[in-house]
């Protein structure tokens, strides 16, 4: 074999008392699609991040072309030979295409007068464009002009248009169209048949094993398997994935269960900045999977549902009552999990007990209103067990938990006050797989408890596995309606989104 | 964060057992507790340092200053903690509740002075017969009426009728300062001719009830003969104030601005060379140089040592041998100030008063350690600068 | 990339303790400058019974005040106006003392203009959409003027008093700390075990999940300020009681002692779920404990402020530095 281009050993990572990695070796050679996979939280980000010079290693060493390997920044890192396309948006919006590109760089464009030559900059920053497949945006645009996906693909050429030997791609597809989608393997298939090499992180499973030559799977911060493209199988990957076999059903089996016909929470006619004259039902006893592109309204749709986003026209109805604001919503034993769990399901700063109480205190104060130490951690308790969250006890700081187990605790805050209806707005985002399949059996149970569940999802795959019925949206109406079937397959629901 | 807190705690107790081990072997002589609310005004420094600079070095005694202070509660804070502190006896500048003061001291058994004022009438009547009330000392209202009257009359005499007047603290009910003004005002309703008046009122007493029904707000105005063309008023200290400052003194035919205070600092910069300013202050260097480069013409100022006789008072009362008037009463005695017209006026009292000399040298106070009370009231009494010269 | 040793993640347990002993340090640093104050006051022969005296004295109103005020700062709010709306309701609660002759109608009244105080900051804020803090700015200069104007309508001179006899028999130890007790008691009861005094801890930690958690900011700063306006109320009476001339600037110095109160007490300015209750009273004393110290030392007024100053700057950054080292994990 080669000369490895990247060795990476015995590399630790502590933040604060958490481990993130725990001594591991990790090695890219030239010419290889080296995949990165794990359950939330393994480690994944913060190893490929560590090679980019995102963060710093707490312990060990790295070696890039043989030479000692410390990249002060991102930039750094880019200049000698890393580039890494980040999770989260890196555009800014108020200036063009071209200037996002050429961001900090744009001295190669200045005359003698030491003013920018924006015609030269537009050209490069259309070449750069061109080389990855991207032809109907150009680099005079306004950012702003552009859409979310499409803003992805500018990262992509500003990244590779630095020519990088090694490329991260961390996370990326999930933000992508079909289209884009195909650019970006593109790109993938070139950087191989360059002789240069790419790391490549994903969630998804299928995706991984389609696009990459060897597998490395991560589990809680330790090498768990690394794996050559002949012995890929999904299943031997969810094993070292959460480490142990998968017990039952991953998303429900069930496909003739009858939904009632009882609404329980109802959109006449919703108007929003991104809804327009949305109608919809959610029945008794039914899981309403709704899906769309991140833009298309349906995470305003799960506010609006609750109560927390106004709407211009229209009323949302729950049980012959109107939804105006959260605390009716919650009287009406509607429960509500946001998808950005960090800034509004949970209160970091604090415990896993008062979050998991803050929801409930009228299910277990004294009189309705006299909060007893004792009743609180009961009910707590009571949570934490039924939710298997992994913690040392009630007071423990919620931020100290990982991904999953974070989530868990926003689903106490609902289950324990015992809601009839949940709108759960992408409720697996960033959650490893095995806290996956607890939420999607704890869901089912719920479903045939008679409690009704409204399921946003951008992963099309959990809302044809969950969903009675599955809507979809596209700005900010309804683009498709789909009844839950055997047949349904993401291909078939996709033209709808686009 | 708080490793911090023990640290610096530390830090303090260690730096204390090194830079205080001297104070020890003065924890022997007698303390005397000061009150003052304001401690940064030139005038509060010049006492302090006539009591620390020259009779802590000349007396067995260590005074025990407060903090700034800003209302009642904080008189009678600073008195609670002086008395924690073993002292035996309190001199007081500050004056938001003196009854409460008094009532605190008695209570205590902690002698207590007023040192630059006075009680009413009716206060004194209440409190003169208490036996820790040492008494005061100090300009009364009727001191400090007879100050702005002569401000105002030493000009009128000079012929002239038309002035400004900065008011001070009488927006903020500040007796001291009503009364200086109520004299201003006297002054010129008695120089305005037969029909003067200020807002209907012609005398003393009915010019003092006659502001505080204005709500203290002094208006501008024809005084008979003589003209009150500008006034400012209160410590608002914004640019909008500065401006009316400089307006004031720029009024057209302005001929005198008399200010019941802080004269130089707000008005002399900003004066037509033609017009006077009078205030009342102290005798510090920068009133010196303004009087010496003509931005300031009249100054009624206290000296530094005029709180030497209330210590002598206060001492006595600590030794058992307490000066009480022949009913035996608490002392109360008027004192006033010192008026320079002239830069050569200023300089003689600024070098009879200084740390290393002050005009109540130890000669003179010792003299009254033993006076009765007619020979003190009288040397209390005598408190100009020639006065205080020829008694020396 | 540099040769750095491994380094050990703290264990479970430790980070037990590093919680259990960080709760701790106000009542540590609070012991350790009395063990100063004694030291020094043994140095200089004071007379400690007089002195716990007047630490008690100093301490009380700011204790009360601060203790009101936790309520607002548990919101991430603040309330500019407390020495202002002290000096407000002990003000008009004076003026029904001279015009009643009755010490219970001045207290309720102290009380009722405080509260009602309070509930106009808050409701205006509501009403117009502002953040509360901003309506207490305005508030502050509208009532340093209205004091001034009540002092012009009672027409005695620059203060307002009422005869020392009338408040004697309260101003005493006994019932000063009965009300600041009495007042704890209630405030410890609202703010655990209630659901409003949890709303509001909760809120002050992140208002966009308290909002998705059906729990309304403008409410609850509503309530906020009309507990903390009982507490600025027995302030009031408290001041009345101690020193019965009420001047412009008596209780100026409320506020900012308030705030560096709660500070030195061991709350993050930022309030949310670490705000306690006992911030205010820890913070208080210890302020009046380093007065004092200052005092014996005779270090005057500027050292004072500036040590004062130090420890606020320090605590401040300490605590916020444990926020910002709580970078999450991808």
């Amino acid at each position: 074999m080669a000369e490895p281009i990247l060795e990476m050993k015995q590399i630790t990572k502590y933040f604060g008392t958490t481990v993130a990695l725990k001594s591991v070796d990790f090695t890219v050679y030239p010419g290889e699609v080296r995949g990165l996979i794990g359950e939330n939280g393994s480690g994944k980000s913060t190893i490929s991040s560590i090679a980019a010079g995102m963060q710093k290693a707490s312990g060990g060493e790295m070696f890039f072309h043989g030479k000692s390997w410390a990249p002060e920044s991102m930039i750094d890192a880019l200049g000698h030979g890393i580039g890494m396309i980040v999770q989260e948006s890196g555009t800014i919006q108020g200036i063009s295409v071209a200037e996002n590109l050429f961001l900090g760089e744009t001295k190669q464009f200045q005359n003698a007068f030491g003013l920018v030559n924006r015609k030269r900059m537009n050209e490069a920053a259309d070449a750069a464009l061109n080389a990855i497949g991207i032809t109907d945006v150009r680099g005079a645009m306004p950012m702003a002009a552009i859409d979310f996906q499409t803003r992805k693909l500018v990262e992509i050429a500003k990244v590779v248009m630095k020519n990088p030997d090694i490329l991260v791609v961390d996370e990326t597809t999930t933000a992508l169209s079909q289209d884009g989608r195909k650019i970006l393997y593109d790109v993938v298939r070139q950087f191989k048949e360059n002789g240069k090499s790419v790391i490549f992180i994903s969630h998804d499973l299928d995706e991984v094993m389609e696009v990459c030559d060897e597998l490395t799977v991560l589990r809680d911060g330790v090498m768990a398997a690394t794996l050559s493209k002949k012995d890929f199988d999904a299943d031997v990957v969810k094993q070292y994935m959460v480490g142990r076999e998968i017990q039952g059903d991953y998303y429900r089996s069930d496909y003739d269960t009858p939904v009632s016909d009882e609404v329980v929470l109802e959109l006449k006619d919703g108007c929003a900045a991104d809804l327009n004259h949305l109608n919809l039902q959610l029945h008794k006893g039914e899981i309403l999977g709704i899906g769309g592109l991140s833009h298309c309204g349906m995470h305003t749709l799960g506010k609006v549902l609750f109560g927390a986003d106004a709407l211009k026209q229209g009323t949302v109805m729950a049980g012959g009552t109107q939804v105006k604001d959260e605390s009716t919503a919650m009287n009406l034993r509607i429960g509500y999990v946001s998808k950005d769990r960090d800034t509004e399901s949970l209160n970091l700063n604090a415990s896993i007990g008062d979050n998991i109480a803050i929801a409930g205190l009228d299910q277990f104060a004294v009189n309705r209103h006299l909060i007893l130490r004792s009743k609180e951690k009961e009910y707590v308790n009571r949570q934490i067990e039924n939710l298997s969250i992994k913690c040392f006890d009630g007071e423990q700081e919620v931020s100290q938990l990982s991904g999953g187990n974070k989530q868990k605790v926003v689903f106490g805050k609902w289950v324990g006050r015992n809601s009839d209806i949940l709108i759960l707005d992408c409720p697996t985002r960033g959650v490893d797989i095995g806290v996956k399949q607890f939420m999607y059996q704890m869901m089912y149970r719920m479903r045939m408890e008679g409690k009704s569940i409204l399921l946003i999802s951008e992963e099309l795959s959990e809302l044809i596995g969950m969903s009675d019925r599955l809507i979809i949206m596209k700005d900010g109406a309804i683009s498709g309606e789909f009844a839950r079937s055997r047949d349904l397959t993401d291909s078939k629901v996709i033209d709808y989104m686009i | 964060m708080k490793n911090f807190k023990k640290v610096a705690a530390v830090a303090l107790s260690l730096s204390m057992a090194f830079s205080f081990a001297p104070s020890a072997s003065a924890a022997k002589s007698t303390k005397i507790g000061v009150l003052v609310s304001d401690t940064t005004s030139g005038e509060a420094l010049g006492f302090r340092s006539y009591y620390e600079d020259y009779i802590e070095e000349q007396y067995d005694v260590t005074f025990i200053y407060s903090d700034q202070l800003e209302d009642a509660a904080g008189e009678k804070d600073a008195i609670d903690s002086m008395i924690a502190q073993n002292c035996k006896a309190i001199i007081s500048f500050s004056s938001f509740d003196r009854p409460a003061q008094i009532e605190q001291c008695e209570e205590e058994g902690v002698y207590y002075a007023v040192a630059t004022g006075t009680l009413t009438d009716e206060q004194y009547e209440t409190y003169k017969e208490y036996e820790y009330y040492v008494g005061a000392i100090g300009p009364d209202n009727d001191t400090e009426f007879q100050t702005g009257y002569d401000m105002a009359k030493y000009y009128l005499d000079q012929g002239m009728t038309n002035f400004g007047i900065f008011t001070g603290a009488v927006p903020y009910y500040t007796e001291m300062h009503i009364y200086r003004v109520a004299g201003m005002l006297t002054a010129m309703v008695e120089a305005g001719g037969d029909d003067a008046n200020y807002n209907g009122a012609t005398d003393k007493d009915s010019i003092v009830a006659q502001i505080y029904a204005d709500g203290c707000a002094i208006s501008t105005g024809s005084i008979g003969t003589v003209n009150l063309l500008s006034v400012v008023e209160g410590y608002t200290m914004d640019d909008a104030w500065y401006a009316s400052c400089e307006a004031a003194v720029n009024a057209e035919g302005l001929e005198a601005f008399l200010a019941v205070g802080n004269g130089a600092d707000f008005f002399a910069a900003s004066k037509p060379d033609s017009v006077k300013i009078a205030t009342v202050d102290s005798y510090v260097d920068s009133l010196g140089e303004a009087m010496s480069a003509g931005s300031v013409d009249y100054l009624a100022g206290k000296f530094n040592s005029s709180i030497g006789p209330i210590f002598i008072a206060v001492m006595r009362a600590i030794d058992g041998n307490p000066l009480r008037t022949d009913e035996g009463y608490a002392l109360a005695l008027g004192q006033g100030y010192w008026v320079a017209t002239s830069y050569e006026d200023f300089q003689t009292y600024q070098s009879g008063d200084s740390v290393e000399s002050p005009a109540y040298t130890k000669d003179i106070l010792d003299q009254y350690l033993e006076a009765d009370y007619a020979a003190f009231a009288e040397f209390v009494g005598a408190y100009t600068y020639d006065d205080i010269t020829n008694v020396g | 990339m540099k040769q750095e040793k491994a380094l050990k993640a703290p264990s479970q347990a430790k980070v037990l303790m590093k919680r259990r002993i960080l709760n701790l340090v106000p009542i540590i640093g609070l012991l350790v400058l009395i063990a100063v104050y004694v030291f020094v006051g043994y140095w200089e022969d004071i007379r400690f019974d007089k002195g716990i005296q007047a630490i008690i004295n100093s301490s009380v109103v700011c204790a009360v005040v601060a203790t009101g005020a936790i309520f607002i700062y548990t919101l991430g709010s603040f309330d500019i106006s407390l020495g202002a709306a002290t000096l407000v309701s002990a003000m008009i609660g004076a003026m029904a003392y001279n015009a009643t002759g009755s010490i219970v109608v001045m207290m309720l009244v102290c009380i009722l203009v405080a509260v009602g105080i309070e509930l106009i900051s808050s409701l205006l804020a509501a009403f117009l959409d502002l953040p509360v803090f901003i309506t207490t700015v305005a508030m502050m200069s509208i009532l340093n003027a209205f004091a001034l104007v009540l002092i012009q309508i009672n027409g005695t001179g620059d203060s307002i008093s009422i005869p020392s006899e009338a408040v004697d028999p309260f101003d005493n130890m006994a019932f000063k700390l009965a009300v600041l007790i009495l007042y704890l008691i209630f405030a410890v009861f609202m703010f655990n075990y209630t659901k409003i005094g949890r709303s509001q801890k909760f809120l002050g930690g992140n208002s966009l999940c308290a909002k998705l958690t059906g729990i309304s900011m403008k409410k609850m700063a509503i309530v906020a300020f009309v507990l903390c306006g009982v507490g600025i109320g027995l302030g009031a009476i408290l001041t009345v009681t101690y020193a019965p001339t009420v001047s412009r600037n008596t209780a100026s110095g409320v506020g900012m002692n308030v705030i560096l109160a709660i500070v030195f007490g061991g709350m993050p300015v930022s309030g949310g779920a670490k705000s306690k209750i006992s911030a205010a009273v820890i913070g208080a004393i210890s302020i009046s404990v380093l007065d004092q110290i200052m005092s014996i030392l005779q270090l005057g007024s500027g050292v004072g402020q500036m040590v004062k100053a130090v420890i606020f700057l320090a605590v401040v950054v300490l605590t916020s530095l444990g926020y910002r080292q709580k970078m999450l994990a991808r």
